[in-house]
């Protein structure tokens, strides 16, 4: 695992607490979306990518991409997000 | 309450009303981001005497890279943002059946579209940072309307619509939306005006005069205010009680 997955695990986790969704657990294959997965909802979706431009610069939603997984981001941060549909 | 300072952000500062209002919240101590298209004495006095908590920027913010550009200097130099005033705006006055499609372009792309684009680039700081206060600058000619200012009315009508929905979106975020509804004040915006239709404005104003920019920057302090988190998605007029 590395220190950038690390990072954005944590701050996927800060945002569920803030959200009170705090004993959700967040892995790397977590859908964002769906019962299955974080539940995000439309303004916890923009939360995230707000989230993530602030701590990184730059974030996959902004950049037009559509992540689905946890695993999406942090390939877009790998260099590897032209992969995630949009 | 707190005394920390705050990052204010507030549009088309350099003159008349926004020159008021940055006044305002550099005399309560906080830090002050302004824009414009060119730098007045004014601003250029705020530099001299508060360059460590006073930034403008010059910067057509109709124009979304330069809008851009101004949300990404106060970002990088204060790192968020507490409180946006969305105060640039342009008057075309003239019958609708003569108006031009330029003039239509300009009001509705400064009026609207820029405070739009603005709004989601801040909104977005204020998610990442647990809210915020957001102060747009409407006008009572978007909910009376007045003869030869349908389009600028327009725009102010929809920015109260904007307001409302803003205010639903990140209510639960920490973040109030609100619209103040200004009424005619004594700035170069009423200077299109003939002193026959501003005598007649005061003439129907109870409070008998026109407005100054600071009963308008006081209004905004009310509604920036941290205690005050429980007001949003309202319109606040504030017009001498013209409209009442």
């Amino acid at each position: 695992m590395t220190d950038k997955q690390d990072s954005i695990l944590a701050l996927i986790q800060s945002l569920l607490e803030r959200s009170d969704k705090g004993d959700v657990v967040v892995t790397v294959d977590s859908p964002l979306h769906g019962d299955e997965g974080l539940a995000l909802d439309s303004l916890e979706t923009a939360e995230l990518s707000a989230l993530l431009e602030d701590e990184y610069g730059t974030d996959p939603f902004g950049a037009g991409l559509m992540p689905e997984t946890v695993a999406d981001i942090v390939a877009f941060y790998s260099g590897e997000g032209e992969s995630v549909p949009a | 309450m707190s005394n920390s300072p705050r990052t204010v952000v507030i549009t088309g500062g350099s003159r008349g009303l926004g020159a008021g209002i940055v006044q305002s919240f550099l005399d309560s101590g906080d830090r002050v981001a302004s824009c414009s298209r060119s730098a007045t004495d004014q601003v250029r006095l705020w530099e001299k005497e508060h360059g460590d908590r006073f930034l403008f920027v010059e910067a057509d913010i109709a124009d979304r890279t330069q809008s851009t550009a101004f949300a990404k200097a106060v970002i990088e130099r204060w790192g968020s943002v507490d409180v946006l005033v969305n105060n640039a705006g342009v008057a075309r006055d003239g019958i609708l059946a003569l108006f031009s499609d330029e003039d239509t372009d300009t009001v509705i792309d400064l009026n609207l579209k820029a405070t739009i684009h603005l709004s989601r680039q801040i909104v977005r700081n204020m998610l990442a940072h647990d809210g915020g206060r957001i102060v747009n600058i409407s006008s009572i000619t978007g909910l009376t309307g007045y003869r030869g200012l349908t389009v600028y009315g327009a725009t102010k009508a929809a920015i109260d619509g904007f307001t409302r929905a803003l205010a639903r979106e990140v209510g639960s975020r920490k973040i109030t939306v609100n619209s103040i509804a200004s009424g005619y004040l004594r700035t170069e915006m009423s200077h299109g005006l003939d002193d026959g239709q501003l005598n007649q404005i005061v003439r129907r104003t109870p409070a008998g005069r026109l407005g100054e920019p600071d009963d308008i920057a006081r209004a905004v302090q009310f509604l920036v205010d941290e205690r005050n988190d429980w007001i949003t998605g309202q319109v606040l007029v504030i017009d001498g009680g013209l409209t009442c």
